[in-house]
């Protein structure tokens, strides 16, 4: 696979000397020396074994760093440390003729720095990464248009009519102006589902989302996937898979290439951070997937893609009937099981008021900073999430 | 005394090979990772080690106590890495971190900033060399004790009696003249043994080895172990790659699978976040962080004399003579000729079969030292 290389090669500086290395302080000189003699390496002519063994060095040195204080204190230094191994783990990994295992083990290898490191040199882990999944023969399928038949129909006949109470559910409002959404919902904080705002999206038209379509675009690449039926339950956990390794186990039955088929809602310039501030997460799931009750520090517009999701919303100023966790690493969720309560540990919860809705594909939700919301999905579902300020 | 090294060597700190004319950045991976003991032929002294990421300090007794550095030297020499004289005549102890040496003489401590050409120490205490706390060891001072990172010098109450401490990644580990454990620093992954995940500002003792003696306390990058009075061994923190001597998830997946290992760790889910106190298990239960004491087996039953920790592996020696070692063994610092890791304490057969008695081990973040001397024969 010797185009793979030229590509690659293209992508990389031309010279050891136009390849920046430059480290704060914090970063001891014997982790420079081994950076250096990396870099030295790539632009010479050892063997791609030795090469992997010492961007391994600097790979293991910098995670264990990592792994050092809450990640929020985590020096960014050490952060791009590990990129830069991994990035000198990767190119190795396809220097001399490799073979599709050592293709998937070097996107394996990009995937993890751009989870845990810190972007270098231009976002050049992103280009890597493309150009490898080049290399990888793609299960190249058109997009199944029965799939996409199927989507719009559900849309059309709502399965869930009678799971939510007239009284109790979510106002919905179609294409509501800039200022019209501000002024009725965004500062009054009113939760509220807009509908008709993500037609436009590749995700509905050009590239209908589908597992099939998700297989081709990142079938090899590597996401954090979250264990067990809540996140409050004793065995729930994190782990690191390939969307291919968890739409098998788990479905069959922070990928770019499906942000081109989402858009940034027009409302979030109503905030005050940038567009770059807005953390826009993919969540995929089985049918019966619960986040329990829980609020979140920002604004959330919650987009649903894919299938269906029932929501409940309570108001932050009820949050005393709600029972929040008393721990600091669970002060943002309640204790609550909302469908099924505990009317002994938990009297005060079934007087606290609530909204509710199902969220269908191309509905948009709006959760006020702060508001709580628990989540049910009612089949195989896809959303995007956008927190702002 | 002879003393032995294996484990991560990409600095040389371990043990110079001849060169066959080749470069130096072709370091082969035999070269990096010293899966087998080997001699380290300037110690056949009684003296002692301790060892940073990339350097090696030792420190002779017998002869004129000097320090002497192996490993990464830029700061200190030309850019060769061979044995440097740091002037430390007189010096009776030494300890070394990726940053600092710091060297402890009878009537001064001092602080050594490797990273600068300075030709004086960064920090420098006066001690009183009448006082009976001549006999602390490093990292144990007058008064409290020193760490490499900004402040230097913390305070520690007298009250507490410290007889010996232990540096960790992120955390402390205390044994007082009483035999109580004292734990503070940073909690995430269990390394305080008080049951959370919470940091301590100040130290706390361990409640659940209340009433029992404890003689020794080391501490790794995220774990802590001390001895009992009876030779056996408490165990406590982060388990990912069996450093605490109990079953852990992501080593059977790594064994299976050829996978990178850290990804295997990431890909552990923490199964169980272990409370109890010497509990027992009927079925395999994983152990990812362990954040209560926990006893461990050596088997077969025997007394251990000495621990030490280093990153992420253990390694301990028995009043027997035998050397064990587990944990992550990635660059050979389990010196089992393998670059495995394990989740059981298991015997390094080199030592017996070259006949020797293994009497002390002291372990870097990535390797291992030991010392030992040759077994009488009756």
């Amino acid at each position: 696979m010797t185009s793979l290389w030229l590509k690659i090669s293209a992508a990389l500086p031309p010279n050891e000397e136009q390849f920046p290395l430059t480290f704060s302080d914090k970063v001891p000189l014997s982790v420079v020396e081994m950076l250096k003699l990396a870099r030295k390496q790539l632009y010479g002519n050892t063997t791609s074994a030795s090469q992997i063994l010492n961007a391994q060095i600097i790979v293991d040195y910098s995670w264990e760093r990592l792994n050092m204080g809450t990640w929020r204190d985590v020096d960014k230094e050490w952060r791009r440390v590990y990129s830069y191994g991994c990035l000198f783990k990767a190119v190795a990994l396809c220097r001399e003729n490799p073979l599709e295992e050592e293709i998937l083990q070097a996107i394996r290898t990009c995937d993890m720095a751009l989870l845990m490191g810190a972007a270098i040199m231009e976002n050049l882990l992103q280009v890597i990464v493309c150009i490898l999944q080049t290399g990888i023969r793609k299960l190249a399928k058109e997009e199944d248009n029965s799939e996409n038949i199927e989507a719009k129909k559900r849309r059309i006949a709502s399965p869930h009519v009678g799971l939510i109470k007239e009284d109790l559910s979510v106002p919905r409002i179609k294409c509501p102006s800039l200022e019209s959404f501000s002024a009725n919902h965004l500062l009054p904080l009113k939760p509220v589902i807009l509908e008709g705002i993500i037609d436009h999206w590749p995700a509905f038209n050009k590239h209908p989302w589908s597992i099939e379509y998700l297989r081709s675009v990142a079938g090899c690449r590597t996401v954090p996937v979250e264990v067990g039926s809540r996140y409050t339950d004793e065995d729930w956990s994190q782990t690191l898979l390939t969307v291919n390794e968890f739409i098998d186990k788990y479905i069959l039955n922070k990928i770019p290439e499906l942000k081109e088929d989402i858009r940034i809602p027009d409302y979030c310039c109503l905030g005050e951070g940038d567009e770059d501030d807005i953390t826009v997460n993919a969540w995929f799931g089985p049918q019966g997937t619960v986040s329990p009750l829980h609020q979140d520090p920002q604004q959330n517009f919650l987009a649903q893609v894919v299938g269906s999701k029932y929501i409940r919303l309570y108001s932050p100023e009820d949050t005393a009937k709600l029972y929040p966790h008393d721990s600091q690493l669970l002060h943002n969720t309640s204790q609550v099981e909302v469908e099924n309560p505990d009317a002994e540990r938990f009297p005060e919860f079934v007087k606290a008021p609530y909204q509710e809705c199902v969220l269908q594909p191309g509905d948009v939700l709006f959760i006020p900073v702060k508001h709580w919301h628990y989540v049910r999905s009612l089949e195989v579902s896809f959303s995007v999430s956008f927190w702002w300020s | 005394m002879r003393w032995f090294g294996f484990g991560f060597n990409a600095f040389t700190q371990t043990y110079v090979q001849e060169k066959s004319g080749e470069e130096d950045s072709c370091s082969s991976e035999r070269e990096v990772k010293v899966s087998v003991p080997v001699e380290l032929h300037s110690h056949a002294l009684r003296g002692r080690i301790s060892a940073s990421w990339s350097r090696t300090a030792s420190l002779f007794l017998d002869q004129d106590q000097c320090v002497y550095l192996a490993g990464f030297c830029a700061s200190i020499s030309s850019g060769s890495s061979g044995p440097v004289t740091v002037d430390t005549s007189g010096c009776k102890d030494a300890i070394i971190s990726e940053t600092h040496l710091s060297l402890a003489f009878p009537d001064r401590i001092e602080s050594w900033d490797l990273q600068s050409k300075n030709e004086a120490p960064s920090w420098r205490m006066e001690i009183n060399t009448q006082s009976e706390n001549s006999d602390l060891k490093l990292p144990l001072v007058p008064g409290g004790y020193i760490s490499s990172k900004s402040p230097v010098f913390h305070s520690l109450s007298s009250h507490l009696q410290a007889k010996s401490l232990a540096l960790g990644g992120e955390h402390a580990v205390l044994l007082t003249v009483a035999g109580a454990v004292y734990t503070w620093g940073q909690g995430s992954h269990g390394q305080l043994g008080h049951g959370g995940l919470v940091p301590e500002e100040e130290p706390r003792t361990v409640e659940a080895l209340w009433g029992m003696s404890m003689r020794s306390v080391a501490a790794g990058g995220w774990h802590s172990i001390c001895i009992g009075d009876g030779g056996d061994l408490y165990v406590w923190g982060w388990n990912e790659s069996g450093q605490l001597g109990l079953p852990s998830r992501g080593l059977r997946k790594t064994s299976q699978q050829k996978t990178d290992p850290q990804e295997a760790f990431l890909t552990e889910p923490p199964s169980k976040v272990s409370t109890c106190l010497g509990e027992e298990l009927h079925e395999e239960v994983f152990i990812s962080i362990q954040a209560f004491p926990a006893l461990v087996d050596v088997s077969p039953p025997c007394e251990i004399r000495t621990v030490s920790c280093g990153s992420r592996h253990t390694a301990a020696v028995t009043t027997t003579g035998c050397l064990y070692t587990w944990g992550w063994g990635e660059y050979g610092q389990l010196g089992h000729q393998t670059t495995t890791s394990l989740d059981e304490p298991q015997c390094v057969e080199f030592f017996s079969s070259q006949n020797l008695h293994v009497v002390d081990v002291v372990c870097g973040p990535w390797n291992t030292f030991t010392a030992a001397v040759k077994k009488e024969v009756h």
